[in-house]
């Protein structure tokens, strides 16, 4: 066991080494440390099981617990030291992340007691590590410098953009607060983080004007895409893809805008750099764009399996949902909230907040979702309240905006 | 399959991830059931008393002469570990079955009934012969060391399972099953606009 007191980064420890047990001192974080383990990849439960697919999961189950809880069990130093150095162990905890089935996946639940018992300790083990990996500072005696920590977490890869959207999509619904502690404290003993995000999301609007032009749409800001080939049929669209092309479509919108949602609830922090990227515009547009297109598309196709029909309408409602919360969570973070803090620069936040909404008004389908369940009504009273010197012309205008908005999409507005 | 995911594409097109391939198969069941078994075995010895630290204290606690016939001892015990694991395993195994062995015998004089159920149960069937000459070897080497010096060492070192459990990170940690999940409570209503049918449309479920 290395010193107390230290931080590990600067421990030196005495080992016996060799069959004489002869004596050598060498850095407590050393990959000569690392135990020989055999952390094998995760794979999720097979669908249809048989008997030898169920054994063959349970004993992969096993060997992946037991790895774990003996990891857990690992006194500070050592656990740094396989974390670090034990390839086979980032292996096995990726492959969770990508391959974990997530509770909106169409097949989520294990067919047999004995395998969810299995995936629900798998699902335990790979969150106690994840945790243990973001925490710099597990005890008095037991820590790391922090900006080493935010050294060795980043150039190892132990955790990186992707891998927090995924830890937030498998654990954030009942673990919100412990993720929130982690991730905050991974960005800020590792600024490098935003950089990585800022980096990021441009792939995640480059996953929307996909999603657009699998439809045959296109996004207003997105950069043109391809002309249109002389001897193609037409424009694909959500009516005339093939079925499963159609599924696919939809569970990967589902995805997106579950991900993207749970992680800004986690961590709001991320919403400012989401907000430079004009994110809140551009999926204002991805919204009226693609939810019209793809409802209609499952409603008006023709699905042998209505349970799948059913299915689809549910993942295309979920997803509306989770990009409105996703719209509100960002007005609320990047203005709302540093108005009602009563910010500094108070008056160029509602100056923003004004624009965003009026921006808002030709994405009418949009604006009367939100308007549905963020009534734009409570936030101008708001705004009124905090900034009375706001322009009232402006906030009827916006107000009868919303209001032609639920007009012109055929629908009353909740009283 | 795993149905298609955003993060999936964001570490095919995004340059944040590690950009090396990611290896599925490193390791079949196999290797890794054998491991199992080694780390069983291992297990016990992990965290408590080790190879190494026997023959650390024998270095600092004996004098010269003792220490010579104690190290001989020590080859007698190594020497049965391997007849009783097998010659096909590695030193580290080797060591760790010669860790248990010590434990077993250090307050024997004889292998008995006890001590050969506890032998078979974690080795399999074994040489009764190699067991025997082992329990000989603990028995000198103890007296070497003088007997309370060896119990202290094994009792100090032991750790048990219910202190593994104690000290495993993230026990008193609640953690929460919930996930993110469909909820057909919230579907919308169609918002097609005013060209689309709005009445006697039903999705007919």
């Amino acid at each position: 066991m290395a010193c107390a007191m230290v931080p590990l980064d600067e421990q030196q420890v005495t080992e016996a080494a060799g069959p004489m047990g002869k004596e050598r001192t060498l850095p407590a974080l050393h990959p000569d440390r690392k135990e020989e383990r055999c952390f094998v990849p995760y794979k999720p439960p097979p669908e249809d099981s048989s008997p030898a697919e169920v054994e063959e999961f349970l004993e992969h189950g096993r060997f992946i617990t037991e790895d774990l809880d003996w990891l857990l069990n690992l006194p500070h130093d050592k656990f740094w030291c396989q974390v670090v150095f034990d390839e086979s162990l980032q292996n096995c905890l990726d492959s969770y992340l990508r391959h974990a089935p997530r509770g909106l996946d169409p097949s989520s639940l294990p067919s047999s007691p004995a395998m969810a018992e299995m995936q629900r300790s798998i699902h335990r083990a790979v969150f106690m590590t994840f945790l243990r990996m973001a925490t710099h500072k597990e005890s008095k005696e037991s820590f790391i410098t922090p900006s080493v920590f935010g050294e060795i977490i980043y150039n190892n890869f132990l955790f990186d953009i992707p891998k927090i959207l995924d830890l937030c999509v498998l654990f954030g619904k009942g673990n919100s607060q412990l993720l929130h502690k982690m991730i905050e404290n991974i960005f800020t003993q590792q600024p490098c983080y935003y950089g990585d995000l800022d980096e990021t999301v441009p792939s995640i609007l480059q996953v929307m004007d996909t999603i657009l032009a699998k439809c045959g749409l296109q996004c207003e800001g997105a950069p043109a895409t391809e002309p249109l080939k002389l001897n193609s049929h037409g424009r694909p669209s959500a009516m005339t893809m093939s079925q499963q092309d159609l599924v696919d479509l939809v569970l990967y919108l589902c995805d997106s805008c579950t991900t993207i949602q749970a992680f800004l609830d986690i961590f709001p922090a991320a919403c400012s750099t989401f907000h430079c990227h004009s994110f809140l515009n551009r999926l204002a547009s991805f919204y009226e764009a693609a939810v019209p297109d793809l409802e209609k598309a499952v409603r008006k196709r023709n699905f042998d399996d209505k349970s799948l029909q059913e299915d689809l309408w549910n993942r295309v409602c979920h997803s509306r949902r989770r990009m409105v919360e996703t719209a509100h969570l960002m007005l609320q973070h990047t203005c709302l909230q540093p108005i009602l803090e009563g910010s500094e620069n108070i008056q160029m936040f509602v100056e923003e907040l004004l624009q965003h909404f009026t921006s808002f008004l030709p994405e009418k389908r949009f604006l009367a979702d939100y308007d549905e369940q963020f009534p734009v009504a409570d936030d101008v009273s708001l705004l009124q309240q905090a900034f009375p010197l706001i322009d009232e012309t402006r906030t009827s205008y916006l107000l009868q905006g919303v209001a032609d908005a639920w007009d012109s999409v055929g629908r009353r507005r909740p009283q | 399959m795993s149905p298609p995911r955003l993060t999936g594409a964001l570490r095919s097109f995004s340059t944040v991830s590690k950009r090396e391939e990611f290896t599925e198969h490193v390791y079949d069941l196999k290797v890794r059931a054998f491991w199992s078994k080694l780390h069983s075995q291992e297990l016990f010895s992990r965290e408590g008393l080790t190879w190494q630290k026997i023959v650390q204290f024998l270095t600092q606690h004996l004098d010269k002469a003792e220490q010579q016939s104690a190290t001989q001892e020590l080859k007698s015990i190594l020497q049965a570990a391997k007849q009783i694991v097998g010659e096909e395993h590695g030193q580290d195994t080797i060591e760790s079955a010669a860790v248990f062995l010590f434990e077993t015998f250090h307050n024997k004089d004889h292998v008995g009934l006890e001590e050969t159920r506890a032998i078979k149960q974690m080795f399999g069937p074994f040489p009764f012969s190699a067991a025997d000459t082992c329990c000989a070897a603990v028995s000198r080497c103890v007296t070497c060391m003088k007997t309370d010096n060896a119990c202290a060492l094994v009792c100090v070192t032991r750790v048990t399972e219910a202190d593994r459990h104690i000290t495993a990170f993230g026990r008193n940690i609640s953690f929460s099953y919930d996930c993110y999940a469909l909820d057909p409570q919230e579907a919308l209503p169609w918002t097609g606009g005013p060209d689309e049918e709005t009445s006697g449309v039903g999705l007919d479920f």
